[in-house]
């Protein structure tokens, strides 16, 4: 390959030279001395979507420090505290080192041979008896691209189903959907520098402080700096993000439908819309209404083209017409005042407004709906595709958008925002693939909750999960744990350390974890990030996409990797990148990525990246004099959605009075498995709470650690209070975290999803609270 | 162990004083009571008591080393001292970075001092003081070197009273925020938590011994 790690070091030691002059490297003390015989290399942060560059120091094949990368353009040298200890989450005493195989109730050691062959057999077996659609795979946002394109090819183009999903469908895919629906093309239009140069922050359900730690920092030094920033957090409970805010507005759950709806009415009976905007680039379109809730097995939900009725702009006028402020007041519970001020500040022509979202509006049984109403907002005033003025969805995974959306590794898609019921897009995948295109089946496979529901049915008969833990993270999980623990499907789980997952598994694969292999991750402002291996996984732990080739071997359709040993990863990725070139997703030589902290796509035929997509200012797909250009829609327009309040799928009610919501802090990260290992940030944070408002613990004679019973429809937990902690919600809510392995917190969580996205609520239901 | 308990440091007085309010000392000495090593005062001599405890001169002859106050501790924060503690044999101790004070918010271990060594006008939480947290070592502290760390601000149990995050624009990356964990002196009840919470292998916040505001006549 064109560039070696060798190469890289160095590369770095100008970077190293550059550091020395401009930018001091946070280190720890003492480094100095003890850095002798480290060699570094550079990799993005392990843990969330921001993408933190990080750079890794290793002393006989083992990391020594970590530091945050001074050249790195996300962080500048900084990290949270997960970033700070991310190398001890590959060192817990109970790494999984060699291959483990169910016999009865134990897991006995076995060969990799052993497993693989096992596992290959279980599947040719399923697919013989009932089809390709019976067996699956259940991957991450925290695969890398080369993973998830493995995957990808490996089920849609050699075994033949659709039924190959990411847990980024808990997080990301009613963002993508609507950027789907919206403009045609997935992911967005701005970038972190948005949020260096705008002047007004809106925040929509999102705790970034906590979520986006590195990433909030740069956003309130924005606020310092500028002391007319305006950052006003609508949320239905106050966190550390509440606390750094200008404003807060208390909002019901749910209540974000109503609220914006209610702004969008101001907009237009005060005329306050930028109509040559609306003229040239937007579509008014309305869609299916009265939509379910996912609840029922097997429903269901789609909008074709048959269901979307195309408006004019005054019939849109007119049916905003119903959604006045008083209405917007009385379900959202945000003062009519608020919403016309919140109208005023949208369309304020002085002020460069970003809209910034998370889990609120994506966790939500009517998620599109709200991504939609938030991109209302901009088009109507023509506050988008310009520096400093974006709404911007936030991710929460280090490759969500590297691989589950632009991979395409969800049941519905290929890669680069191609979909499997697309005889066109199945052809050009095939052709890159060099397979029948037949082989390519266009039924859309099961999605993340249905794959989990077919083990309870029996259906799905053989399931590998790689890097995640989906029987501590899915919804109502207890329902799926019994059916896997009853042994209803084989399933086999790749992992790096014993999860919950691991527990109801068949065979245990040990994977090979972050800098153990060499990889690219693709972080929310479209950042491409690619990184070398720089140590030997532990034990027999090897990667996962050697386990999924081996296993492809076994099953005939080795010949799908036809990569040599040493091209492998440089092969593999100009392969993939054939897809995203000339459709304005393109990425850059292999090469290119060895040299740089990451490229934002498109990449420009002179090799520079875009900061700003479909705008001629930067966008190399808008000719001059185009302005701005919704390239990837029909018709280089964007849609604006009339989209209705639709209720919750369970509301609080009198046997159960409290609305349940779930979340994360910043010293943990996902379910705990990686940063549960490190001792540090054991120490800091031990275990989950339930957050509580201090009124309705005084009512209930609950006190701060109390112990609390919280129960639902479908499970019961016993969690410690926390009053006036970090975190309050609004009267009436309780919130908790989902990272302790000890409490199933999502045994709780209604299995409810997006019709659309399909995404789960993990936001909302109803809750009991007793003092335990 | 047992001839430990009853006879360092104890003088005969104070033991007889001790025992005439309760009977106790000689069961738990009997039975013995864990006395297990922690951690020698600090430089300054400074041992953290738990709430409600009297000036130290004071609380040292009126403690009656009954052990109550340790039992009635949910968390186990309350140790009783070993051999190490000289005078202050079996006294109640808290040793932050082990165990700290969980407050709880109807003081169980003030309510069943019989000694008054733990003072029971003592009712609201947010009046202890035990001691005052202090950043000893600025230049080894994350957060103020930047880093999204903080874990001691929400960590503490009086959030933006005791800890504050006193944010400020980071020279160095030119694009961030140092958020500086201060603490406010006059609003610490000295728990420690803080220092349990502090990630760095010596916590770079600790809990010392209050010092009295100096009163002087400037007025800003």
């Amino acid at each position: 390959m064109g560039l070696t790690r060798r190469d890289f070091i160095k590369a770095s030691a100008a970077a190293a030279a550059f550091a020395a002059v401009g930018v001091p490297v946070v280190r720890p003390k003492g480094a100095q001395a003890a850095e002798e015989g480290i060699t570094w290399g550079k990799a993005p942060c392990r843990y969330c979507g921001v993408g933190c560059c990080v750079l890794v120091g290793v002393k006989g094949g083992r990391i020594v420090a970590t530091k945050g990368d001074p050249a790195g353009p996300v962080n500048k040298g900084l990290n949270c505290i997960k970033g700070y200890f991310l190398s001890k989450a590959l060192y817990g005493k109970d790494r999984l080192t060699t291959p483990l195989i169910r016999k009865g109730n134990k897991m006995v050691e076995a060969s990799w041979d052993e497993a693989l062959d096992l596992i290959a057999s279980k599947y040719k077996e399923a697919i013989a008896s009932h089809g390709p659609d019976s067996v699956a795979m259940y991957g991450s946002g925290q695969w890398t691209i080369h993973e998830g394109y493995t995957a990808s090819k490996l089920m849609k183009g050699g075994i033949g189903t659709n039924n190959l999903e990411p847990n980024a469908r808990l997080c990301m895919a009613s963002a993508v959907v609507a950027f789907m629906n919206t403009f045609g093309s997935d992911e967005p239009m701005g970038c972190y520098d948005d949020l260096d140069l705008g002047d007004t922050y809106i925040l929509w359900g999102a705790n970034m402080a906590e979520a986006h730690p590195v990433l909030f920092s740069r956003l309130i030094d924005n606020k310092l700096k500028h002391p007319g920033v305006k950052l006003i957090d609508i949320a239905t409970r106050r966190t550390r993000t509440t606390k750094m805010a200008d404003e807060y507005i208390a909002m019901r759950p749910q209540g974000d439908l109503a609220a914006i709806n209610a702004i969008i009415h101001v907009i237009l009976r005060d005329r306050l819309y930028d109509e040559a905007f609306i003229k040239q680039h937007v579509n008014f379109k309305r869609g299916k209404e009265n939509a379910p809730y996912g609840l029922k097995d097997k429903e269901v939900f789609n909008e074709t083209p048959a269901d979307i009725k195309n408006l004019t702009f005054d019939e849109y006028k007119v049916m905003m017409k119903q959604f006045t402020p008083q209405w917007g007041e009385k379900i959202s519970g945000i003062p009519a005042k608020k919403i016309e001020e919140l109208a005023r500040i949208y369309s304020d022509k002085s002020r460069k407004i970003n809209s910034l979202w998370t889990m609120g509006v994506n966790q939500h049984s009517r998620g599109v709906w709200v991504n939609n109403l938030i991109y209302n907002l901009h088009l109507l005033t023509g506050k988008i595709c310009k520096p400093g003025e974006n709404p911007l969805s936030l991710t929460g995974q280090p490759s969500a958008c590297g691989t589950a959306r632009e991979v395409g590794t969800f049941s519905h898609r290929l890669p680069a925002d191609m979909v499997v019921m697309n005889e066109a897009h199945r052809k050009k995948a095939a052709g890159i693939w060099g397979i029948d295109p037949n082989k390519i089946s266009s039924k859309v496979g099961l999605h993340t909750m249905e794959m989990f529901r077919a083990i309870d049915r029996s259906e799905l008969k053989c399931i590998w999960i790689q890097c995640t833990n989906p029987f501590q993270s899915l919804p109502n999980v207890s329902r799926l744990r019994k059916a896997a623990e009853a042994r209803k499907a084989f399933i086999v789980v790749s992992d790096i350390y014993p999860t919950k997952s691991t527990e109801v598994a068949d065979v245990i694969l040990p994977s090979a974890s972050w800098v153990e292999k060499e990889g690219v991750f693709g972080n929310t402002e479209r950042r491409t990030q690619q990184w070398f291996k720089m140590i030997e996984p532990p034990g027999q732990a090897r990667e996962d996409t050697w386990q999924m080739i081996e296993f492809a071997k076994r099953m005939g359709l080795g010949h799908l990797f036809p990569y040599s040993e040493k091209g492998f990863y440089k092969e593999m990725w100009e392969e993939y990148r054939k897809f995203t070139i000339g459709v304005g997703k393109d990425l850059a030589p292999y090469e290119a990525y060895a040299k740089v902290r990451g490229l934002r796509w498109p990449v420009k035929p002179d090799g520079k990246e875009t900061r700003w997509r479909y705008t001629e200012a930067d966008d190399a797909n808008v000719k001059k004099g185009e302005g701005i250009k919704f390239y990837k829609a029909p018709d280089n327009k964007a849609n604006v959605w009339f989209r209705p309040y639709e209720p919750p799928a369970e509301s609080p009610d009198k046997e159960y009075p409290f609305w349940f919501s779930t979340g994360r802090v910043l010293e943990h990260w996902h379910t705990g498995t990686m940063t549960g290992r490190v001792p540090e940030l054991r120490r800091a944070v031990s275990g989950a709470t339930i957050e509580m408002h201090p009124e309705d613990a005084k009512r209930m004679g609950i006190k701060n650690r109390d112990k609390v019973r919280v129960t639902s429809r479908r499970g019961t937990i016993v969690l410690p209070a926390e009053i006036n902690g970090r975190g309050t919600p609004e009267k009436g809510n309780v919130f908790t975290t989902f990272f302790d392995e000890t409490k199933l917190v999502n045994e709780l969580c209604i299995d409810a999803f997006d019709p659309l996205s399909k995404e789960p609520d993990f936001k909302k239901c109803a809750v009991k609270v007793k003092k335990a | 162990m047992d001839s430990e308990t009853t006879c360092s440091g104890i003088t005969r007085r104070q033991f007889l004083k001790g025992s005439a309010i309760t009977p106790l000392t000689l069961i738990l000495a009997g039975t013995g009571v864990a006395t297990v090593y922690l951690r020698h005062a600090d430089a300054q001599g400074f041992t953290l008591r738990p709430p409600g405890a009297i000036a130290e001169k004071r609380f040292l002859a009126a403690c009656v080393r009954c052990g109550k106050c340790a039992q009635a501790c949910p968390y186990l924060s309350i140790k009783m001292a070993g051999g190490e503690a000289g005078v202050g044999i079996g006294t109640p101790v808290i040793v932050p970075r082990e165990i700290p004070c969980y407050l709880c918010s109807d003081l169980p271990c003030v309510k069943v001092c019989p000694s008054g060594a733990l003072d029971k006008k003592l009712e609201d939480i947010e009046k202890i003081r035990m001691g005052t947290a202090v950043i000893i070592d600025r230049e080894s502290c994350l957060s103020i070197r930047g880093l999204r760390c903080e874990v001691c601000y929400r960590q503490c149990p009086l959030i933006d009273k005791a800890i504050v995050i006193e944010p400020r624009h980071n020279t160095r990356t030119g694009e961030h925020t140092i958020m500086e964990p201060v603490v406010r002196k006059e609003k610490c009840v000295g728990c420690g938590i803080c220092e349990k919470s502090c990630v760095l292998p010596k916590p770079v916040i600790v809990v010392q011994k209050t010092v009295e505001t100096q009163k002087d006549s400037y007025e800003f």
